[in-house]
């Protein structure tokens, strides 16, 4: 009886949480279900591409991007970028987010940390699937409630575990990317 | 550097300054070593003139030596891979203790010029160095295109090279005007260390002497050669 309760008040609890609002996100750059252009990938400049987002609810105090491949890693996916602790008044990235440690971040992205990436480096870098099929690209992104206290250096994993149960809002923007055989 | 923190880079390169003589080779005279100890070190480094080369191309010395200054750029600790004149160190170690690599320097040095000109847009040599780190961060992690096999190997094995040039013996070619060992502290090989000189040591006052091993009697001048010049040891 008293385990029927404590499911009941959980399930009571879970319910009060509300479903993240849905975060639209776009690119001047990027169309969704489209190749990536190549400045963004390793067979150009790699430089991060730009992003957008709209639809971030009030109450957000910061957002967090991913980019993850889930054609790819062992286990998928596999994680081109990671970053963090942008301020919630942003409403996007522009390109380019310099991979040098110690450079400044955008003005409107100032305290934003870049996370661990699949190639267990701490800043973007595009996609660069073996030939053989298109690979997707999701460029996730999280509004956050205020709560999250977030080192620097963390994995795709870590991010998503350390938000849990603080993620406010979500969307995502999915391009493609293919390399031919050569 | 970027991807190779300069910090991390100066401790593990700690090791190949410790082991100054280790990787003896042929086509090098062995007596007559670099010009190493000409200018005094207040002097500020100048920039490479080019020099004959013994076994890289002119072209493959222009991508190596540029390559080998951002892997150890110049910065505010002082010179780096460049003025160690680390390139030089491989270029001649390619016709001795390196000269199984030969091959793989001709294929890589092309490889990469050859992604950079397609992903940036030029020679590599010719890219700012913030384009320079991107292609090497492409290629140190294995994503750079057009390479026989992975392009983090090539980017391994420059690494490695350019480490032992710029912190080996400059006997050897690299480390020209012991800018390595200036870099990371080193003092320099010695055969006696006094008790003053010790304490020197732990409050960093002790003065680098700025000789190769080679110049006290008791090392052997090395060669890898099928004949060797002298010497009953090789390191």
């Amino acid at each position: 009886m008293r385990g029927a309760l404590a499911a009941v008040a959980l399930a009571v609890v879970m319910g009060a949480q509300t479903a993240p609002a849905t975060i639209v996100v776009t690119s001047p750059a990027l169309r969704a279900d489209q190749p990536i252009p190549r400045d963004y990938t390793a067979d150009g400049r790699n430089w991060s591409p730009p992003l957008g987002w709209s639809g971030v609810p009030a109450g957000a105090k910061s957002i967090a991007v991913v980019c993850e491949d889930p054609d790819a890693g062992n286990p998928p996916p596999f994680v081109h970028w990671v970053i963090y602790n942008i301020p919630s008044s942003a409403t996007g990235v522009p390109e380019n987010i310099p991979f040098e440690p110690g450079a400044p971040m955008p003005a409107q992205m100032a305290g934003a940390i870049q996370g661990l990436s699949g190639f267990r480096r701490p800043f973007y870098r595009g996609p660069a699937p073996p030939p053989g099929k298109p690979h997707h690209y999701h460029f996730v992104v999280y509004a956050l409630d205020g709560s999250v206290d977030l080192k620097p250096g963390l994995t795709r994993a870590e991010l998503l575990d350390a938000i849990k149960g603080h993620i406010v809002g979500q969307g995502e923007l999915v391009a493609t990317y293919e390399r031919k055989p050569a | 550097m970027t991807f190779i923190s300069r910090r991390d880079l100066l401790k593990r390169a700690g090791l190949a300054a410790a082991l100054p003589v280790a990787h003896p080779f042929q086509g090098h005279d062995a007596h007559s070593p670099a010009p190493v100890t000409e200018r005094p070190p207040e002097t500020p480094a100048l920039q490479p003139q080019r020099e004959p080369l013994e076994h890289l191309t002119a072209a493959e010395s222009d991508v190596l030596d540029a390559v080998v200054a951002r892997l150890i750029p110049t910065d505010e600790h002082g010179p780096g891979a460049r003025e160690a004149r680390a390139a030089r160190y491989i270029d001649r170690a390619l016709g001795g203790a390196l000269a199984s690599s030969r091959q793989a320097y001709a294929a890589g040095l092309a490889a990469l010029d050859r992604y950079a000109r397609s992903s940036r847009g030029a020679a590599f040599a010719q890219l700012s160095p913030t384009d320079q780190d991107s292609v090497l961060i492409d290629v140190e992690t294995g994503t750079a295109t057009g390479f026989t096999g992975s392009s983090a190997a090539f980017f391994n094995l420059v690494r490695t090279h350019t480490w032992q040039g710029t912190f080996g013996d400059p006997y050897y070619g690299g480390n020209a005007n012991f800018v390595g060992w200036d870099l990371i502290g080193y003092p320099g090989i010695r055969t006696v260390v006094t008790a003053e000189d010790q304490k020197r040591l732990e409050r960093h006052e002790l003065k680098p002497n700025h000789k190769s091993a080679y110049d006290t009697d008791m090392f052997n001048k090395a060669t890898a050669s099928a004949a060797p010049r002298g010497g009953d040891h090789a390191d």
